[in-house]
């Protein structure tokens, strides 16, 4: 249990903090309601059945005006107390402010007992206005509070923050403008001791007025120049105004323009979104310039000099007799009210400390050398015999879930909030029954958490027996996973007029589904020919195998007679595949230079086999199984070759059959075709599976080796990584029995090399000559020569590095007919 | 006693700017009258910060969401909202100046989602007057 105090509040009139000394640092606590932001708004709003304080009170203010209440500071130890309509009631001052430093408590989540503080008071607060900020600490559960005036805790955070350095016996000045009010106050220290001589402040003037000019005085003009309106300023204005959610806009735009303002020139301030009273569209970007705003809120920072100008006066100073201005409150940010306060009274501006927080900070620090007076008694944990039984749907598609709950155990004076893990709810403080019933909004597609708190009437956390609760949205529950790969056929680029299998769903994915894929197209279709085909081929089965063992799911093509003019290859095509629960496949491709897209939707009621594109299969597996048996047979491997030969007489048949389909053929014929086909190429697949596995393997180790060696020689740590990661997965991915998932490793290992080699120097000098060879066949031979010139000086020079950019230059000066042709089949590949 | 354990992220800013930046031409691109497909450029750009964008790591990506025409409360701690107009029941999301952005990871097969960008909304009463 720590002996002094270390907690420190800043209860501000517009935003208040909470922070702690920890081993000579102050630290912030954040809001856990409010995206990294470490203030609160000073706003609480009551509602029938909960408290809610910060950000989420704020917005209500203004409209709500009978529920909400904020700027209360004002009226601390005045008798005055606000009449909350909802609930009917009044709440005094002392109470609400009991209720800012309550929410306080729960940013803080270093399990720490908070029975201890040090609170902040404006210089102007009297004894009875400092009794009651005591009383509201009281009131929220503090049993030792102590009272800190604001511009010392400003002045402590400065000192603290020139450590080492002793403050200097002078005066100095903290200048305090935040979001809604401002005060200054004329510091002097002596002897170590830190005491406010005298102040001044106006409690109607902050940031929140500076963006309200720029739209009155800048925004609105700007319009008005462009557009007519007969009563533009009213319209947004007024609540009943047609323009008034226009008004808040544009507020919200101003409000972040005058922030770029602070580091920059000029901002930009977008308008759109309405109409003038001749009907034209409003849609215009004005620029604000520095100057310009300056210029508006000149008359303002100058009031607060003159209130400075009365301090110096009052106390017979001098500026010179003055250190500096600690600028504090977030409207300091702005860099004229810096420079103003500077030139006007001749005394330095001390911008060092964070402005937003300081307060707190210092009042940490202040926190840090006052002792614990009080015992120290249990927890704040409480144990008590509050028992949940919670219900709720763990998984759900709606958007929101029912959470009830049972409480037992004695609930009075109680209070619980459940908040969303990912910061989107909260439900705000509400009191404790025996029943709960609470919608909690989903975000989709996510798992959902939400923590259940309960709270004593002081905002202390009791324990209870709760679970955290999980809800499942979206997907992953009644959706079926899919019992096979789901994949899509491209032009094999290894193996010149083969094809390959893409992945796009993997076997187990959970349906509903959906992927887009991108590829470049390696042929040119012409509108109007037949030539040239797209083919968007979808099949099921493992990836891994050959195209023609899989089934068929649903196949498309694009002919030229299809597209609206000329596809050029090289351009891209984009394939969305999407799976339906009920497994209805819904393929889109859309080539991107045409910007056509071509839809179908298969069902797995009807088969889609095109007959030609079967034709051609059956034809190509023929061909594929004539080519085995032969090798199988060069090679006297009787086994394999006896197991093909089996199939040829199959095949034969299969071959007649099809070439007997007409293509208008409206039988089933073609799908038990398809079907033999595809029994045929598994087959031929795994009687030749052991001679493809020896292949890639015996390629996968020439290439490791190979890779091995230059590693040595010239690798970089990345390269050894990846090369590692490869030689660590081999035993998993030969125990694959998959050649494509052994040549997928093989590539991988070949580009490291292709990456090491392109760093060699006889393999850059050994390109640049073949280049050099090659010249007279180049696209532009002006540029050609000038490269091969810088590509003789590099070598000279040895600069490797610039011989590789020429390199790459020379290489794509050579036309396009020079480098190797693809296969086409499909259309796009890998 | 459960925890709350709130997952923070920091996502660069510049990332949220860029997904702001997409946020707004999707807006403008919906009031364009003349036929187009920008829409189509927009998801593929979208897809890419989603999927794209941090592969490799055990993250998912970036996404947004337009609350335009929900509902709102105060509750609804994924808005930052002002209230425009002169009711306070029964409120809508009438104009959305920045979308809700999430950032998604994986944990033990769960998609977990976290908002790294609150939206910025204007909203109103369903029965206000205006």
């Amino acid at each position: 249990m720590e002996n002094t105090i270390n907690f420190g509040i800043d209860l501000g009139t517009t935003n208040s903090a909470i922070a702690k000394f920890v081993k000579g640092e102050v630290i912030i606590f954040s809001n856990p309601q409010d995206y990294g932001r470490n203030t609160l708004p000073s706003v609480v709003s009551y509602r029938k059945d909960k408290i809610t304080v910060g950000s989420k009170a704020k917005e209500y203010l203004e409209r709500d005006s009978k529920s909400v209440v904020g700027v209360f500071k004002r009226k601390m130890g005045t008798s005055e107390s606000f009449k909350i309509k909802s609930i009917n009631e009044s709440k005094t001052p002392i109470e609400l402010s009991a209720q800012v430093l309550k929410e306080l408590k729960t940013f803080v989540n270093t399990g720490d007992a908070l029975d201890a503080v040090v609170i902040t008071i404006p210089a102007s607060f009297d004894a009875i206005q400092s009794n009651a900020t005591k009383e509201a600490g009281i009131q929220a559960g503090f049993k030792q509070v102590v009272l800190l005036q604001e511009p010392i805790a400003a002045s402590l955070a400065y000192a603290n923050m020139k450590k080492g350095r002793e403050m200097k016996d002078g005066q100095w000045l903290v200048y305090d403008l935040g979001g809604g009010t401002f005060d200054v106050a004329l510091i002097k220290i002596s002897e170590g001791e830190m005491k406010v001589l005298d102040h001044e402040g106006d409690n109607f003037l902050g940031g929140a007025d500076f963006d309200n000019m720029i739209v009155e005085k800048l925004v609105i003009p700007k319009i008005l120049e462009k557009h007519s309106f007969s009563n533009l300023e009213d319209e947004m204005k007024s609540a009943t105004g047609k323009f008034n959610a226009k008004y808040y806009v544009l507020l919200r735009r101003a409000e972040e323009a005058k922030i770029t303002l602070s580091s920059k020139t000029s901002a930009e301030i977008l308008i759109d979104g309405f109409e003038d009273e001749d009907g034209n569209e409003v849609d215009m970007e004005i620029i604000i310039t520095r100057s310009e705003f300056n210029e508006i809120i000149k008359p303002n920072i100058d009031g607060t000099i003159d209130m400075i100008k009365k301090i110096i006066t009052r106390n017979s100073l001098k500026p010179i007799d003055v250190q500096f201005t600690l600028m504090v409150g977030g409207s300091t940010y702005i860099p004229y009210v810096r420079s103003r306060v500077e030139e006007v009274l001749q005394i330095p501006s001390n911008c060092e400390i964070d402005p937003t927080t300081a307060v707190a900070i210092g009042a940490a620090y202040y926190a840090a050398t006052k002792p614990k007076e009080i015992s120290t008694g249990d927890n704040n944990k409480k144990q008590t015999s509050i028992s949940i039984k919670a219900s709720f749907n763990k998984a759900s598609k709606e958007k929101e879930e029912l959470f009830a709950a049972r409480i037992t155990g004695d609930v009075t004076g109680l209070s619980y909030r459940i908040i969303r893990q990912d910061g989107g709810y909260d439900s705000g403080i509400k009191k404790l029954n025996e029943r709960i019933n609470e919608d909690l909004p989903l975000v989709d597609g996510a798992y959902n958490f939400f923590t259940f708190t309960v709270y004593d009437n002081q905002n202390n956390v009791i324990e209870t027996d709760i679970e955290p609760i999980g809800v499942n949205s979206g997907f992953g529950i009644s959706g079926q996973p899919i019992p096979e790969d789901i994949c899509l056929e491209v032009d094999d680029y290894d193996n010149p007029g083969k094809t390959r299998l893409q992945l796009i769903f993997q076997k187990n994915t959970i349906l509903p589904t959906k992927k887009t894929i991108t590829h470049q197209l390696n042929k040119t279709v012409i509108k109007g020919s037949t030539d040239e085909v797209i083919r968007v081929n979808i099949l099921e089965g493992s990836h891994l195998a050959l195209p023609e063992a899989n089934k068929v799911i649903g196949f498309m093509e694009i002919t030229g007679n299809m597209i609206k003019r000329d596809v050029g290859k090289g351009s891209d095509i984009e394939i969305t595949i999407t799976m339906t629960e009920s497994r209805d496949l819904n393929v889109a491709a859309y080539l991107n230079m045409v910007d056509q897209e071509f839809k179908e939707i298969f069902n797995p009621k009807a088969r889609f086999t095109s007959i030609e594109f079967l034709k051609e299969q059956v034809e190509d597996l023929s061909d594929k199984l004539e080519l085995e048996i032969q090798e199988a047979t060069d090679k006297e491997d009787y086994e394999t070759a006896g197991a093909l030969n089996k199939l040829k007489k199959e095949m034969e048949t299969v071959s007649e059959e099809t070439d007997n389909l007409t293509n208008d053929d409206v039988t089933d014929k073609r799908y038990q075709l398809e079907d033999k086909k595809r029994k045929i190429a598994q087959e031929i697949d795994s009687a030749t599976k052991n001679k493809r596995i020896q292949q890639v393997k015996a390629l996968y180790f020439e290439v490791k080796e190979e890779c091995l060696k230059m590693l040595d020689e010239n690798g970089n740590d990345h390269e050894r990584k990846t090369y590692n990661d490869i030689v660590a997965q081999e035993k998993a991915f030969f125990a694959t029995n998959s050649p494509m998932k052994i040549q997928e490793k093989s590539d991988e290992m070949q580009s490291i090399l292709s990456r090491i080699r392109w760093r060699t120097p006889e393999f850059l000098t050994r390109i640049f000559q073949w280049c050099k060879n090659n010249q007279t066949k180049m696209n532009d031979q002006a540029q050609a020569k000038s490269l091969v010139d810088a590509g003789n000086f590099a070598v000279e020079s040895q600069n490797w590095e610039r011989l590789s950019e020429i390199n790459s230059g020379l290489l794509n000066l050579l036309p396009k007919g020079a480098e190797k042709e693809a296969t086409t089949r499909i259309g796009f590949g890998l | 006693m459960q925890e709350i354990k709130k997952v923070t992220v920091k996502v660069p800013q510049a990332y949220l700017d860029f997904m702001n930046q997409i946020f707004e031409i999707e807006k403008k691109a919906a009031n364009l009258k003349e036929e187009n497909s920008i829409q189509r450029n927009l998801n593929k750009m979208k897809g890419i910060l989603e999927e794209e964008f941090f592969k490799g790591s055990s993250t998912i990506g970036l996404t947004y969401h337009n609350p335009l025409g929900e509902g709102y409360s105060d509750t609804r701690t994924d808005c930052e909202a002002t209230i425009a107009g002169t009711g306070v029941e029964n409120l809508e999301i009438i104009e959305v100046i920045k979308p809700i952005i999430f950032y998604a990871y994986q944990e033990n097969d769960k998609v977990i989602k976290v908002i790294v960008q609150p939206a910025v909304v204007i909203v109103q009463s369903k029965n206000s007057n205006l």
